[in-house]
């Protein structure tokens, strides 16, 4: 008997995840935390169609299991993606992890996750049965509870980078290395002759899931700098209203009052 | 620099770089057995009764039972039992240990032992403890009077947390019981304490009992007390074993929430001032002794001697009290007792130099005592203090006086910067008359026929690179090269008792007795022969005898002094903040080893840095910790700290080989002081606790704006 | 479980057979005794582990043996016999940097892979690059300092 199946196809892997009850392993990273090491590993770290890092159009294509050390290394990635990973965990933890990995683990803490939500990624998933697309905000239903149907992988994280070269990101952890994200906050703000042309805004370890609420970004798009801060106070409101922080290592007032915090320094920081 | 100071290739350096240095884990006898301990749930609880799963051949339990000698564990009081009997009394509590041959197996069965158990009334809060281990009183002159007279009085409280020594290896230790005798070996610092408490637990003669350190991943106190505990389990399951060794090596989540850690701490300060000068306090400590006394008798009586801090204060009392509740049991952290109180004085000293409108530095130095002035405890600062210089060295390390101008005026955007400087010493060795009284100190050198020395000691190697400096001070004294003076890790069958690896005294006060030692053997020496000399510890003749009763005396022989200047900036929307700066002077003596001191220098200041920030643990109301991993109790990375400078002042001790005194404790006993000094000026407002978080430095942000509108 | 596992131990073709879902941290110090490998934390955070897998620095509890098969396995023990290691120890030697030594064999390897990418490495890149790697003892200046030197002595090697 054999517990580990190493497939060099995304065929092969989806044959297996079809037919035996396995684990995904991506990076291994979060997986091994847990001390058990029962059942089967299907590991895909050999899958070629779950590597890629290309460039379709407006988006990007990002292999599930690419490492975030793949990631820094390639000109495709943007800046601000860039700029979470390079804070994500240490250097050896983040030569086996994945994207994939930290979608998978369903944890409102990861911290390239948060990117997607903010830059409104969608997954593609596929199984033997055939392939669908999700946006990454549908995939979570709630804590620890993904869209993925037992015999599915997550294949490619589709990136759209059309608004991605303006951003603000801030990760508050206890410690400059090895932290777990306290707070995350993404932003996105292209502003082309005084108008706002895009707004988006995420926040990771808050509560659940990821914040991402565009709704509430739309209340500034389409305005000019003047018009937004007319509305300022109000968008500031509609978001009081939506972070709900859970506590955790640290106390829901504060993590609600940093998430508030540095949505106002993002809008200052634009003149709003 | 004398030449002995020049550094040398650690004699430890090659088997710790290429990886075949052996500790504890790393052994693989045949028939290695595996042992797991079965701990309480219950912070206080009656036992009722013991149900256990079928045990496959090979595995068997020991507990209570199985203790052939004195249910007690040697350490100073004797109450915490090797294994617990009619009640458990904190969390984590052993009550039996299940051992076998298969690790994971051992691990499903005790996972399977069934305890009956009765919850009883527990206390897991400093606040509502109401048994006091241990109390102590001290002071003179006339307090009532002074506060009475004095310009103005002061009072404020201050809490410190629990510090998890958080060495690499987790606590290990391995026994066998072969012929009528056990061995027990592993991650030590204290091979003749643990003799002692097997001795007593195994009712055996001390020739039946062997000790023997083996490569021994840091200890930083925590291997001082709780290596006697294990050591005893591991023995009793060992003589049931029938001569097959049994190892117990902690995972880091058993390591930190059921070994001991620093004692959190309560203390209240009155002061009075009069003229600039303090004039009096009145200083009330009290220490988290958590469920057994272990050494918390010591631990307090060197915090509470530290209380009144650097300072001259003619009109003192101090209480001090180490109180009982149910959590794991506190003991020996590097700097046993100190940092607490420490910070507590040098908090208070800043506030009042605040409220006066003074720059704190001035402030201290104004009041801080000199050569020749009177001890806490009434007994001599004999040797040079020499603070004011090395406040001035720390000063222009730093640009200490620009930068507290600078950060003093009105900060605007979104980070604040602040600076801060603290000083302090450290007794150096044991408190008390404890070296003359208790330890009594032998050391011998051991000289072979080929002209080869060998050390016998039982210092132990942990990281503080004692076997080195050791050997330079036997090899200097002999005019030998250093290859042949050798230094093995302990082994009590092999070495006479010189006293545990504790309290800074091992290199001042045992080397010290080898190089009287080595200069016998050179007067005595006689090619090709094997020559054996001993030494006996003796006390200096100026020092004050200490009375323990009265805390009056010399409770150390002389004191290793330090000033330490932090900066940070903190950022005002997150309250997080970062170390920019870290300017330290230490005075130690003489340094045996130039790079081996600035290692203990600058590794015992970031221990003292996260003691004041990252590092926060707390038992809950149940009384379990629950900060008990690396992931949820965060020690300083690479990233958290700049480059930390580090000066030495020398002040030669006569009385310590080549003018050598205590020096591993010292760079972190005042270090959070500093840390939180620069935090105040950064956020403008007194902070009276640490571990202080960016959740705490927000809500001082938050609460200034509400002030300001 | 009778997974076959093949793979590069310091130099050497190695089959392991057992359960793919097994530490790499566990087989290399119990099958293959490479003791040098110490385990701090089996969390991925303390780098006690370090181990370099593929030419990556990786921590050993965070992998599993099935990720391993076709992989190549550097371990203090094999790193110890290269030019690269001598430069390195030499350095650490010389300011005294390994304290109690349980982080020191992770904290070479991680010393490697900083001089690796960057032959000659800025303060900044160094703690970057060792910043998984706890050290309880040194406060990390002096082993900053040995991968300085290291580059200094060793230009050319990296």
């Amino acid at each position: 008997m054999v517990n580990g199946y190493t497939p060099t196809s995304l065929a092969e892997a989806l044959a297996i995840r079809a037919r035996e009850i396995v684990t995904p392993y991506a990076g291994g990273t979060d997986l091994m935390i847990d001390e058990r090491r029962e059942g089967s590993y299907l590991f895909l770290h050999r899958v070629q169609e779950m590597k890629g890092i290309r460039r379709e159009g407006e988006l990007l294509c990002l292999g599930a299991a690419c490492t975030y050390t793949a990631l820094m290394e390639s000109a495709l990635t943007p800046a601000l993606l860039k700029e979470a990973i390079a804070l994500i965990a240490a250097p050896a933890i983040r030569n086996e992890g994945t994207i994939g990995g930290n979608i998978a683990n369903g944890s409102p803490k990861a911290d390239s996750a948060l990117i997607f939500f903010v830059a409104d990624a969608s997954l593609r998933l596929a199984s033997v049965r055939g392939e669908r697309v999700m946006p990454i905000r549908d995939f979570y239903l709630g804590r620890k509870q993904l869209a993925l149907m037992p015999d599915e992988l997550i294949v490619e994280v589709l990136l759209p980078m059309t608004w991605m070269e303006h951003y603000c990101y801030e990760k508050v952890g206890a410690r400059k290395a090895l932290a777990i994200s306290r707070v995350a906050f993404a932003g996105l703000m292209t502003i082309r002759d005084g108008v706002i042309q895009h707004a988006a805004t995420a926040f990771g370890s808050v509560s659940d899931v990821i914040i991402r609420k565009p709704e509430l970004d739309a209340m500034l798009i389409g305005k000019t700098v003047a018009q937004a801060k007319a509305v300022r106070d109000a968008y500031l409101e509609a978001y009081r209203e939506v972070i709900v922080p859970i506590r955790g290592r640290v106390s829901a007032e504060y993590r609600k009052q940093v998430c508030v915090n540095l949505l106002t320094e993002f809008l200052s920081q634009h003149g709003i | 620099m004398l030449d002995i100071s020049r550094s040398v290739a650690k004699k430890d350096h090659a088997p710790k770089t290429n990886g075949s240095a052996m500790y504890v884990g790393d052994f693989a006898p045949d028939g290695l057995l595996y042992g797991q301990l079965v701990r309480s749930p219950y912070a206080r609880a009656k036992v009722l009764g013991i149900t256990l799963p079928p045990l496959p051949e090979g595995y068997f339990t020991v507990d209570a039972s199985d203790v052939p000698g004195v249910n007690q564990v040697h350490i100073v009081k004797d109450d915490t039992p090797v294994f617990a009997e009619d009640t458990v009394e904190f969390i984590g509590d052993p009550v039996l240990m299940l051992v076998g041959p298969n690790e994971e197996e051992v691990a499903r069965l005790a996972a399977a032992v069934q305890v009956a158990y009765e919850p009883l009334p527990a206390v897991t809060d400093i606040q509502s403890a109401d048994t006091a281990f241990f109390t102590y009183q001290f002071g003179r002159g006339d307090v009532a009077q002074a506060f009475h007279t004095a310009d103005k009085v002061y009072e404020e409280s201050f809490e410190t947390g629990y510090q998890e020594q958080a060495y690499l290896e987790t606590q290990g230790l391995m026994a066998d019981y072969v012929d009528g005798k056990v061995t027990v070996h592993g991650s030590l610092q204290c091979p003749y304490y643990i003799h002692g408490a097997l001795i007593k637990a195994l009712g055996l003669s001390p020739d039946r009992v062997r000790v023997v350190q083996d490569a021994t991943g840091g200890g930083f106190g925590g291997k001082e007390d709780y290596p006697s505990i294990l050591a005893c389990q591991v023995a009793v399951a060992a003589i049931k074993a029938n001569g097959k060794p049994v190892r117990v090596w902690f995972g880091r989540r058993e390591d930190i929430e059921f070994t001991s850690k620093r004692h959190p701490s309560l203390c209240v300060y009155k002061v009075a001032v009069k003229d600039g000068r303090v004039t009096a306090m009145d200083i009330d400590v009290t220490f988290n002794a958590g469920a057994y006394t272990t050494l918390s008798a010591v631990v307090l009586q060197r915090g509470i001697i530290a209380s009144p801090g650097v300072y001259e204060v003619p009109n003192l009392r101090v209480q001090g009290r180490a109180v009982k509740t149910n959590t794991v049991p506190n003991g020996a952290y590097r700097g046993f007792g100190a940092p607490q109180t420490f910070f507590a004085v040098e908090m208070m000293m800043d506030h009042i130099a605040r409220d006066r409108g003074e720059d704190p530095l001035k402030f201290k130095l104004a009041n801080a005592s000199v050569q020749g002035a009177m001890t806490s405890t009434s007994g001599r600062y004999h040797f040079p203090v020499p603070l004011p210089r090395m406040a001035e060295t720390v000063r222009h390390m730093s640009g200490y006086d620009q930068k507290w101008q600078a950060y003093a005026a009105p900060q605007t955007g979104r980070y604040r910067k602040g600076i801060g400087m603290s000083i302090w010493f450290h007794g150096a060795g044991f408190t008390g008359s404890g070296e003359r009284d208790h330890i009594k100190a032998v050391t011998k050198l051991h000289k072979y026929a080929d002209g080869r020395v060998e050390i016998l000691a039982s210092q132990a190697e942990i990281g503080q690179g004692i076997c080195t400096t050791l050997c330079k001070i036997v090899a200097n004294e002999l005019n030998l090269p250093l290859d042949s003076v050798f230094y093995e890790y302990p082994d009590t069958d092999r070495v006479p008792d010189s006293g545990p690896t504790v309290a800074s005294r091992s290199l001042m006060t045992v080397g010290e007795l080898l190089r009287r030692a080595a200069i016998r053997l050179r007067s005595q020496w006689r090619d090709g022969e094997e020559q054996v000399v001993e030494e006996h510890f003796t006390e200096p003749d100026f020092v004050i005898p200490f009375h323990i009763e009265t805390f009056e005396g010399d409770a150390y022989p002389t004191y290793a002094w330090a000033a330490c200047a932090a900066e940070v900036t903190v950022d005002t929307l997150t309250g997080v903040n970062s170390l920019t700066g870290v300017w330290a002077c230490f005075d130690v003596g003489t340094p045996m080893d130039e790079n081996i001191v600035m290692g203990q220098m600058e590794g015992g200041l970031l221990q003292g840095l996260g003691y004041a920030s990252m590092e926060q643990m707390a038992a809950d109301r149940q009384g379990r910790i629950r900060n008990n991993s690396f992931t949820d109790y965060i020690i300083p990375t690479s990233v958290d700290v700049p480059v930390m400078q580090v000066k030495l002042h020398v002040e030669e001790y006569p009385h310590g080989p080549y003018g050598a005194k205590g020096a591993g404790e010292l760079p972190l006993v005042g270090a959070a002081a500093a840390y939180m000094a620069a935090m105040e000026q950064a956020l403008g407002a007194n902070i009276r606790h640490i571990p202080f978080s960016a959740e705490d430095a927000l809500h001082i942000l938050t609460e200034n704006q509400k002030e300001v509108r | 479980m009778d997974n076959s596992i093949e793979f590069i131990l310091n130099g050497q073709p190695v089959t392991y057979r057992g359960s793919a879902t097994a530490r790499l941290l566990d087989v290399l110090r119990d099958t293959y005794r490479q003791t040098g490998v110490k385990c701090g934390c089996k969390e991925g955070e303390c780098g006690a582990c370090s181990i370099i897998l593929d030419g990556r620095l990786v921590n050993s509890c965070m992998v599993a043996m099935g990720r391993v098969g076709g992989s190549d396995v550097l371990t203090i023990e094999g790193y110890a016999l290269t030019p690269q290691f001598k430069v390195l120890d030499a350095a650490y030697a010389s300011v005294s940097a390994a304290q109690c030594g349980y982080c020191i064999p992770g904290m070479l390897l991680a010393s490697e892979c900083v001089l690796r990418t960057h032959p000659n490495p800025t303060e900044e890149q160094i703690r970057e690059g060792i910043s998984g790697n706890l050290c309880r003892c040194t406060g990390y200046n002096a082993i900053v300092k040995a991968v300085q030197s290291a580059a200094k002595e060793g230009a050319g090697l990296w």
